[in-house]
């Protein structure tokens, strides 16, 4: 019996955690108990020293400890907030009018306003509630196809899994031991090709079956000028002078930001990328102001309104993502400056209240306590599989595979699409992603995109059938009985659960694209990492500094710490990486 | 088991009470350290005792709240095995992990970390970075925390077992509880009711984010 135990010991673990996890105790207690449980019997059969456990507290102590994690808090809180401020609303309304006019606009606009949610509030069941009591209804009154308008608002809504700063980037991050900065900046373009991606489906729509995709008719289009026209050209001047300034702000940004943070190496693509947006966005805000505080007149309502919605959104996405690119923040701090951001925005929307902070805080607690001691359960789990070898035995499993790295990718994404249709990626990513992940790194897999592939690919599991939790949140609040709309009096046929199902199916062939798309070009993520390991040297100069500087302190406990910096220059470390800094300027 | 019962409320409007007081927690660590951020990179003044109070503060929100969010069922179960099971059954799994699983649990991980935090407070260790806080209060909160989850782990067995017994309605003490998702979807409904059919209540699945 015991000789059994010992020779399978992996494969009879991962059965007792399926059990354990099966039987519907909470998935943290479960890890847990599967550990200690396996590691007591590895005791009794003299497998494991009777010690075994005795570095837990400390492990415990190492993940309060983690700074990364404390990003998920913050994350979520900005989430919770943003997603009660009405700002979504706005945004559906005022894009959904820009692009109404044009077959599939209003799927392309739920398209573009799903990427914005993304980026700002990354909550998946947010945004999928809110365009299918928005967007849905609009749709449905001017005649789409059902599923096309149930597959675009399921599948947007899952964008903020993908799309920087979401929270499967952040425990991939922490999990395979890589930073949060560049996952996301490992994460910007692939998420940003599936939009893309997305929007070409629509107009590929569009063009073959244009009946599946209207067009809002005249009478609902609201924001219309008084001469009748829809104030599209003054929209389309605006956004190509603020493109103008966009574009020729990047071609300065590093003669300008340079000298300001005091940078010799050159800025790196999305960095620029974002300033420019934001130079962009805030003249069209400061040309918005001016229209509407000297009654010029020079811009139609739509653009006026346009300007005034998405302002807003996208100052908060240059607050978390510009700052955390621009190496002036990190995550955690992004997090706090984007929760901080968002509550400033509620309280200019009179939607701060106190029971809402209340809410929010206690919605953050309950989703960031059960994350964390899914976290604590997984380590007391790892500490038995470590001890048995569990590694190895994953290893040798995946050994026999055939196609080294390809083949090991494919075989990995389709395990963590089939799990995906069952659990939540808290728990893939905490049990499934710390058993890969050496093996990935071993077979000489880039960790960054590893992760990025998996969070690609984790954004299928909400639209998977039988637990496709976006797939849920629109059955919940689409409409299941045949309703009279109250604008065009006419009878409105419910939306069945099939066609939610049906519309989700071409957009998780989309997904699968993508994920394959960046299985094949590793560049894809790697173009911005290579410059994300510049940022990091500069980093790790940064960190060598502050090395020396605390250990002066400690040399001279006396020295108040803002004065330590002064003698920085004399130091001899300070001069190598001063000279380091000299020989890559020369290099450009 | 009407005494047992008096003992389970108890436990619960405590921790109902910390879960209400540690979500401020969350608050001063969002403030602290944007304001240490904003600080940082505007007058160059920044202490390693701001950003480990950040986490100090956390570790106590998850640590300390870990028994308010059993309390009110929010650690994520798989359940789409659960899901088909009677009512009785799941109160049955459910005593049982509480029993064989969730209180060893908390009490090896208070054994192990008593002596831990011991070692810390009688040393005075102090944080390895300069400028850094005092250790032992950190330490502290692993063996609280676990001792806050064991008695509620306690209350909630008991309040299994009145289901059980049939001493009590319900196996939880909150049922059916709004999720934000719900709030959000209500909210959302009301203001448009003038143009789209009423919004039925969203099902409960706090694992969905």
């Amino acid at each position: 019996m015991l000789a059994f135990i010992a020779e399978n010991f992996v494969p009879l673990m991962f059965c007792g955690l399926l059990f354990f996890l099966l039987t519907g105790i909470p998935v943290a207690f479960g890890l847990a108990a599967t550990g200690l449980f396996f590691g007591y019997i590895g005791m009794e059969a003299n497998l494991f020293p009777t010690n075994l456990f005795g570095a837990l507290p400390l492990r415990i102590f190492g993940i309060m400890k983690n700074d990364t994690l404390l990003a998920i808090p913050f994350f979520t809180f900005m989430g919770i907030i943003l997603e009660r401020s009405g700002m979504a609303e706005d945004l559906l309304e005022t894009v959904g009018q820009v692009f109404g006019p044009v077959r599939g606009g209003l799927a392309i606009a739920v398209v573009l306003v799903g990427a914005l949610l993304a980026a700002t509030t990354g909550v998946v069941a947010a945004a999928v509630i809110s365009m299918g009591l928005i967007s849905l209804p609009i749709m449905l009154r001017n005649g789409y196809n059902r599923t096309i308008a149930t597959g675009t608002i399921t599948a947007s809504g899952t964008l903020a899994q993908a799309i920087p700063p979401s929270l499967v980037l952040i425990v991939l991050a922490d999990q395979l031991g890589r930073s949060v900065g560049d996952m996301y900046a490992g994460a910007l373009v692939p998420g940003l090709l599936l939009v893309g991606l997305y929007l070409a489906f629509v107009v590929a729509v569009a063009v073959v079956r244009p009946k599946w995709v209207p067009a809002l008719p005249m009478e609902a289009r609201i924001y219309r000028e008084s001469n009748g026209a829809s104030g599209h050209i003054s929209l389309i001047v605006l956004l190509t002078i603020c493109a103008l300034a966009g574009v020729t702000w990047s071609h300065y940004h590093q003669s300008i930001i340079n000298p300001m943070i005091g940078r010799g190496l050159p800025a790196a693509g999305d960095e620029i990328f974002i300033m420019s947006m934001t130079v962009a966005s805030f003249l069209a805000l400061a040309l918005a102001g001016i229209n509407r505080l000297f009654r010029l007149g020079l811009m139609s309502r739509l653009a006026e309104r346009v300007t005034f919605v998405l302002i807003p959104p996208l100052v908060l996405i240059f607050l978390v993502l510009g700052t955390i690119f621009l190496g002036i923040a990190t995550p955690t701090e992004g997090g706090a400056m984007g929760a901080l951001g968002a509550l400033i925005m509620a309280t200019l929307r009179r939607a701060l209240t106190f029971s809402l902070l209340g809410q929010a805080l206690d919605n953050t607690v309950k989703l960031a306590t059960f994350v964390l001691f899914i976290l604590i359960g997984s380590t007391v789990f790892s500490f038995t599989f470590n001890a048995a070898d569990g590694h190895v035995w994953v290893e040798q499993l995946f050994a026999k595979l055939p196609g080294g790295q390809i083949g090991f990718l494919i075989v990995v994404n389709l395990l963590v699409f089939v799990l995906g249709m069952f659990i939540d990626f808290f728990e893939i990513a905490f049990i499934v992603i710390p058993i890969l992940a050496p093996v990935a790194d071993k077979m000489g897999i880039d960790l960054v995109w590893f992760g990025v592939i998996l969070a690609m690919n984790l954004q299928t599991s909400f639209l998977t059938p039988p637990f496709g939790f976006a797939l849920f949140y629109l059955r919940s609040v689409a409409p299941k009985t045949d309703y009279r709309d109250r604008i065009t009096n006419k009878m409105i046929p419910a939306i069945t659960t099939g066609q939610i199902y049906k519309g989700s199916i071409a957009f998780i062939v989309l997904q699968l694209i993508m994920v394959a798309v960046v299985v094949l070009n590793p560049e894809l993520v790697s173009g911005n990492i290579n410059k994300g390991v510049k940022i990091n040297a500069e980093e790790a100069l940064q960190e060598l500094r502050d090395a020396g500087r605390s250990a002066r302190e400690q040399r001279e406990p006396s020295a108040p710490s803002g004065s330590a910096s002064a003698p920085a220059a004399a130091d001899p470390m300070q001069q190598l990486l001063d000279a380091m800094k000299r020989e890559e300027d020369q290099k450009k | 088991m009407k005494a047992l019962l008096k003992i389970t409320d108890a436990i619960d409007w405590c921790n109902d009470r910390l879960g209400h007081l540690v979500r401020w927690l969350v608050l001063a660590a969002v403030l602290i350290s944007a304001g240490n951020a904003i600080m940082r990179k505007a007058f160059n003044i920044s202490s390693n005792a701001y950003l480990e109070v950040q986490w100090y503060l956390f570790a106590a929100v998850f640590l300390l709240g870990a028994a308010y969010v059993f309390l009110h069922n929010g650690h994520v179960r798989i359940d789409f095995i659960s899901a088909r099971l009677s009512k009785r059954t799941n109160a049955i799994i459910d005593s049982i992990g509480i029993v064989v699983f969730l209180i060893p649990l908390c009490l090896i991980l208070i054994d192990l970390s008593w002596p831990y935090f011991v070692r810390t407070y009688r040393s005075g260790e102090m944080s390895e970075n300069a400028g850094g806080l005092i250790r032992w209060p950190a330490v502290l909160l692993i063996p609280v925390g676990f001792a806050i989850l064991l008695v509620q782990a306690v209350s909630e067995l008991i309040k299994r077992i009145a289901f059980l017994t049939g001493d009590r309605a319900e196996p939880f003490s909150y049922v059916g509880e709004k999720s934000a998702e719900e709030i959000l979807a209500e909210e959302l409904a009301g203001k448009r009711m003038d143009e789209s059919p009423p919004a039925p209540p969203v099902p409960h699945a706090p694992e969905a984010r």
